[in-house]
C-alpha cells in the first residue's frame, strides 16, 4: 500500500503530516486542518475529503467540541466527540483506506494511534419507486446506490437475528465494498461458500455496476440465460432470503445480486404473492405463453410459410397470400428486417430522453409499421406478429431473461428457415438441454422441473394459495425446509 | 464409495428414462406389426410382453445388485476375465450402437417421408447431432433430467391419440381369440422385441440414487411403456377396419392424419415434429450407452471426445450412405434379433453365472 515509507504512524505529527503530503500529491479536496486542543494545549491534525464528508458532521460534531475542550489530553483516548462509529489504527493502510471512503482521521502530536471517525456524506438520490420493475401493490420503494441504506431497506423487513451480513471488498483500485446476505438457518452453508470463494478470486480494477460482478462469478458465462438475478426491489430480495438465497449487495450500484437462481424464478414477481392466487396464477401462465410466443412466433410464421402451408387452414392460407402478395421477400428476410427494426425502435428509445423518445415510438409505429406494409416490403400479417412478440417479450418480468428471449428467436428463425418445424423441434431440445444441464451456485437450474420435486410446482406455473406453500423451494437447497406450520385448513 | 456420485440420478429420471428408451420409433408401427401376426388380438401380447420384459429387467436388477457400484462394463470384466470380459463389453457396445444407429436412420427415414421431403439426408443428421451432442455430453444425471422433461414435455400426446377413439368401432375388437392363442402367442415376440430400452438398465443402474427402488422403479417403467403401447395399438385397431391396418407402413401417423382443427391441419406434421423428442429419449440413451462403453473399453474418463468423434462418424456415414427404407427395416430386424438374445437371454444367463460364480467364492467379499 505505502511504497517506501514506513507501515505505521509514528508519534511525531510533523512526520506523519509529512508522510501523507508525499503520499497524496495532487489532491486539492484533501484537508490538513490544524488545530489545538485541551488545557494545555496539543497540536493536533484533521485530515478528510472535502469531497467526501458531511461538512456539517466535521463542523459541529468534531471541530467544535475539539475548540472547546477544556480537559488535558493525555492520548487520543481522551478525546470525547459526539459520533458513534469511531475506530483507532496505529497502520497507515487503514488510516489511508478509511479517509478515501469518507472517514476523518484524529492525528495527535506525541501519539502513534489515529482516530478514525465516521464522516461520510456523499451526493446520492433519494429513495425512489424502481424504474425497471414497478409494481402495483408492492412497496414503492426501491435501492439506491449507498450499500448502507440498500441492507437498512432489507433489514426493516427482517428485523431477525438469523439474517447474517458478510463484507468484503472487490476490486484492487475500486475496492468496491460488497455485502453478502444471508438467513444463516436457511441458506446452505456449501453454497454460500462457494459464492465467497467466487467473490475471493476476482481480480479486477474495480467493479462499476452489481452487473460486472454477476459476469465475474455465474457458472456459465456462455449461457444465453441469466443465472443471478438483478433486481432493485427491497421486497423481491427479501422473498427470495426467505426461500434461501443469498442476497448481494454492491455498494454504488442500484441493483441487488440474488442466487443462485432457477428458470422459472425469473418468470415469477413480488406482485404476484400479493395477489389473489387464481389472478396470481394466470398471470403466470400468461408469461409462460408469452415465452414461447416471444421465442417461437416469428420462426412458426417462416416454418408456416416456407415449409409446411398445409398446416394452415385454407382460408388463412389466403388471407396470409393475399397480404404477402406483394411482398418480394422470402419469409426469413421479411421477418429479420421487422425484427431488427422493432429491436432498433426499443434500443433507440431506451437511451433518447423521454420527449424524443415518444417521437421514436410514433416514427417507428406508424411509419415503419404502415408505411412499409403499404409500400408492400412486408406483409399485414408480418406486423401483426412481429408486434405480438415485441409485447410478449415485455410481459417478462425480468429484463436480463427478456433480453436473452428476444435473442434467442434470431436463430430460431434462422432454424425454421432451413428446417421448417423440425429445425424449431431441435432448437427447443437445444434449450431444454442447455436449460437442464445449466447450474447456478451449482444448483440445478432446471428445477423443480428437472430434476423434479413436485412439491415445488406449487410456485411455478400456478401460484397455489400461500397458505398451501409449507415449505421453502428445494432449488436453492435451503437446509430449513418448513416455512410456515399448517395453520389454515 | 461411490464411483458415480457426481452424476446421480433420481428414482424418477430413471423411471422415465428407461420408458423413454423404451417408447420410442418402435411404436409408430407396432400396430401393423401386431395386426399381421395376430390380427385385433395382438393387445393380449402386449400384456403378456409386458409381464416377460417386468421378469427380464428384475433379473437385470437382481444380477447388477450384487455389485452395486458397476455398469455391465464392469461387471463383464470381474466375471469373465480381461478377454472375455473385454469381448462381451464389445458386444454390448457394439449392441448399442447398432440400436443408434438404427434409431436415427429410422428417424430421418420418416422425417424425410413425412415432413422434410427435399432435405438431404445429412443435413438432417446435422441438425440430429446437435442436441444429441449436447444432452449426452454431459452424462447420466442430464440424461435422466432430459428424459423426465421430455415426459412432461409429450403428456399431451397419448390424450390426442385417444382423440380418434370415439370416431372407432368398437366391434372391430371382437371376437377375442378368433383365431386361438396361438398366432398372439407368436406375436409375443414382436412385443417382447418393442419393449427394447430396459437393457439400458444394465448401464444406469449404478447411477441410480436409491437403489432399493430400482425393482419398482423397473415395473413403473415397463407399464408406462406398456399402457403407451395398448393406448396406441387398441386405438388403431378400433379405428381403422381390420383389413386395413396391415396395408399401412405407419399406422399410428396415419391415425394422427384423421384428427382435425379448425384452426390447423395436416396436424401428423406438427405431431411429428414434436415426436422427434420422444425418438431423442430413444436415440440419445443408446448414443451415451456407446459412447460410455467406448470410453471404459480405452480407459478414458471423459467421453466428451470420443463423443465427438462418434457424432463425426455419423456425419460422414449419412454424406456417403442413405439407407432406403428396406435397409432401415433390416437394421431393425438385426436390433431385434441382437437385442432379444442382449436383453432377454443374456441377462438370465448372467444371472445364473453370476450366482454361481459367487456361490463358488463362498462368502469371500470382493
Amino acid at each position: 500500500m505505502m511504497n517506501g515509507i514506513q507501515q505505521t504512524v509514528t508519534h511525531s505529527l510533523d512526520m506523519n503530516e509529512q508522510t501523507l503530503r508525499d503520499y497524496f500529491t495532487k489532491t486539492p479536496d484533501l484537508i490538513y486542518c490544524h488545530l489545538f486542543i485541551g488545557e494545555p494545549k496539543r497540536r493536533a491534525l484533521l485530515i478528510y475529503f472535502n469531497t467526501l464528508v458531511d461538512k456539517n458532521s466535521i463542523n459541529n460534531n468534531i471541530i467544535d467540541p475539539l475548540l472547546f475542550e477544556t480537559r488535558q489530553i493525555h492520548t487520543i483516548a481522551d478525546i470525547q466527540l459526539p459520533i458513534g462509529s469511531k475506530s483507532y489504527t496505529t497502520k497507515w493502510e487503514h488510516v489511508i483506506q478509511r479517509v478515501f471512503q469518507g472517514e476523518t482521521a484524529l492525528f495527535l502530536d506525541g501519539d502513534d494511534h489515529v482516530l478514525l471517525l465516521d464522516t461520510q456524506g456523499w451526493p446520492q438520490r433519494a429513495i425512489a419507486e424502481p424504474q425497471i420493475e414497478s409494481s402495483l401493490k408492492g412497496s414503492h420503494q426501491g435501492f439506491i446506490e449507498t450499500c448502507e441504506k440498500n441492507i437498512a431497506l432489507i433489514r426493516r423487513y427482517l428485523p431477525h437475528q438469523q439474517l447474517k451480513i458478510e463484507e468484503t471488498t472487490v476490486g484492487r483500485r475500486g475496492h468496491t465494498p460488497i455485502s453478502i446476505l444471508y438467513l444463516e438457518d436457511v441458506a446452505h452453508p456449501e453454497v454460500v461458500q462457494e459464492l465467497k470463494d467466487r467473490i475471493e478470486q476476482i481480480d479486477v480494477d474495480t467493479i462499476i455496476n452489481t452487473g460486472e460482478l454477476m459476469q465475474h462469478i455465474e457458472d456459465n458465462p456462455f449461457s444465453p440465460f441469466p443465472q443471478f438475478l438483478l433486481t432493485e426491489r427491497p421486497d423481491a430480495a427479501v422473498s427470495n432470503l426467505l426461500q434461501g438465497r443469498i442476497v448481494i449487495v454492491v455498494d454504488r450500484s442500484p441493483s441487488v445480486m440474488i442466487g443462485p437462481m432457477t428458470f422459472i424464478t425469473f418468470f415469477q414477481t413480488v406482485d404476484d404473492y400479493s395477489t389473489r392466487w387464481m389472478i396470481a396464477s394466470f398471470l403466470r401462465l400468461l408469461r409462460l405463453l408469452a415465452f414461447f410466443m416471444a421465442i417461437f412466433l416469428p420462426s412458426t410464421y417462416i416454418a408456416a410459410l416456407s415449409f409446411h402451408y398445409e398446416i394452415i387452414p385454407l382460408n388463412l392460407l389466403l388471407t396470409v397470400g393475399e397480404s404477402r402478395e406483394r411482398v418480394p421477400l422470402p419469409p426469413l428476410l421479411e421477418a429479420i428486417l421487422m425484427e431488427l427494426a422493432i429491436e432498433m425502435l426499443r434500443e433507440a428509445g431506451l437511451r433518447l430522453p423521454a420527449p424524443i423518445g415518444q417521437t421514436v415510438g410514433i416514427v417507428g409505429g406508424v411509419v415503419i409499421g404502415q408505411a412499409a406494409v403499404e409500400a408492400g416490403i412486408v406483409s399485414n400479417i408480418m406486423v401483426v406478429i412481429v408486434s405480438l412478440t415485441a409485447i410478449a417479450s415485455f410481459i417478462i418480468p425480468n429484463p436480463d431473461m427478456s433480453e436473452s428471449i428476444r435473442l434467442l428467436r434470431f436463430p430460431m428463425m434462422v432454424a425454421a428457415s432451413l428446417f421448417g418445424l423440425v429445425g424449431m423441434v431441435i432448437g427447443f431440445m437445444l434449450i431444454i438441454g442447455h436449460l437442464i444441464s445449466l447450474e447456478s451456485l451449482g444448483t440445478p437450474a432446471g428445477s423443480p422441473f428437472a430434476p423434479a420435486r413436485l412439491r415445488d410446482w406449487k410456485d411455478t406455473l400456478l401460484r397455489f394459495p400461500l397458505w398451501m406453500m409449507r415449505t421453502r423451494p428445494l432449488s436453492a437447497r435451503p437446509t430449513q425446509l418448513r416455512r410456515q406450520k399448517k395453520f389454515r385448513k | 464409495m461411490k464411483r458415480y456420485q457426481f452424476n446421480e440420478i433420481t428414482t424418477m429420471q430413471y423411471i422415465f428414462l428407461i420408458s423413454g428408451t423404451q417408447v420410442g420409433i418402435g411404436i409408430l408401427s407396432l400396430p401393423t406389426q401386431l395386426a399381421d401376426l395376430a390380427n385385433t388380438d395382438g393387445w393380449i401380447s402386449i400384456i403378456i410382453g409386458w409381464i416377460i420384459s417386468i421378469i427380464a429387467s428384475t433379473i437385470i436388477i437382481k444380477t447388477m445388485e450384487k455389485h452395486e457400484q458397476d455398469t455391465i462394463f464392469d461387471l463383464s470384466r470381474r466375471y469373465f476375465g480381461r478377454i472375455f470380459g473385454a469381448f462381451i463389453h464389445i458386444a454390448f457396445v457394439a449392441y448399442a450402437s447398432l440400436a443408434s444407429t438404427t434409431v436415427i436412420f429410422t428417424a430421418i427415414h420418416i422425417i424425410q417421408v413425412w415432413v422434410l421431403p427435399n432435405t438431404p439426408n445429412y443435413l438432417i443428421m446435422m441438425l440430429f447431432m446437435l442436441p444429441g451432442f449436447l444432452i449426452t455430453r454431459n452424462g447420466a444425471r442430464v440424461l435422466g433430467r432430459y428424459a423426465e422433461f421430455v415426459f412432461y414435455l409429450t403428456l399431451w400426446m397419448p390424450v390426442l391419440i385417444a382423440v380418434p377413439l370415439q370416431k372407432g368401432t368398437i366391434l372391430h375388437m371382437l371376437p377375442m381369440l378368433k383365431e386361438g392363442w396361438a398366432p398372439i402367442i407368436q406375436s409375443v415376440k414382436t412385443t417382447v422385441l418393442s419393449f427394447l430400452g430396459f437393457e439400458l438398465a444394465f448401464v444406469f443402474y449404478p447411477f441410480l440414487k436409491e437403489k432399493k427402488h430400482a425393482v419398482k422403479a423397473m415395473v413403473i417403467a415397463n407399464s408406462i411403456s406398456a399402457f403407451t403401447f395398448l393406448l396406441i395399438t387398441i386405438t388403431c385397431f378400433i379405428f381403422f377396419s381390420p383389413d386395413e391396418i396391415p396395408s399401412l407402413i405407419w399406422p399410428t401417423l396415419s391415425l394422427l392424419k384423421t384428427i382435425e382443427f379448425s384452426f390447423i391441419e395436416r396436424f401428423e406434421v406438427i405431431f411429428l415434429s414434436f415426436y422427434l423428442f420422444v425418438m431423442s429419449t430413444t436415440g440419445i440413451p443408446y448414443i451415451f450407452t456407446t459412447v460410455f462403453g467406448i470410453s471404459q473399453l480405452i480407459g478414458k474418463k471423459d467421453h466428451t471426445i470420443i463423443l465427438l468423434v462418434v457424432v463425426c462418424i455419423f456425419i460422414f456415414t449419412s454424406f456417403l450412405y442413405t439407407p432406403p427404407f428396406s435397409h432401415i427395416q433390416m437394421m431393425g430386424s438385426w436390433w431385434e434379433r441382437y437385442g432379444l438374445w442382449g436383453a432377454y437371454f443374456f441377462p438370465i444367463g448372467l444371472f445364473i453365472y453370476t450366482s454361481i460364480a459367487r456361490w463358488f467364492q463362498g462368502g469371500k467379499k470382493k
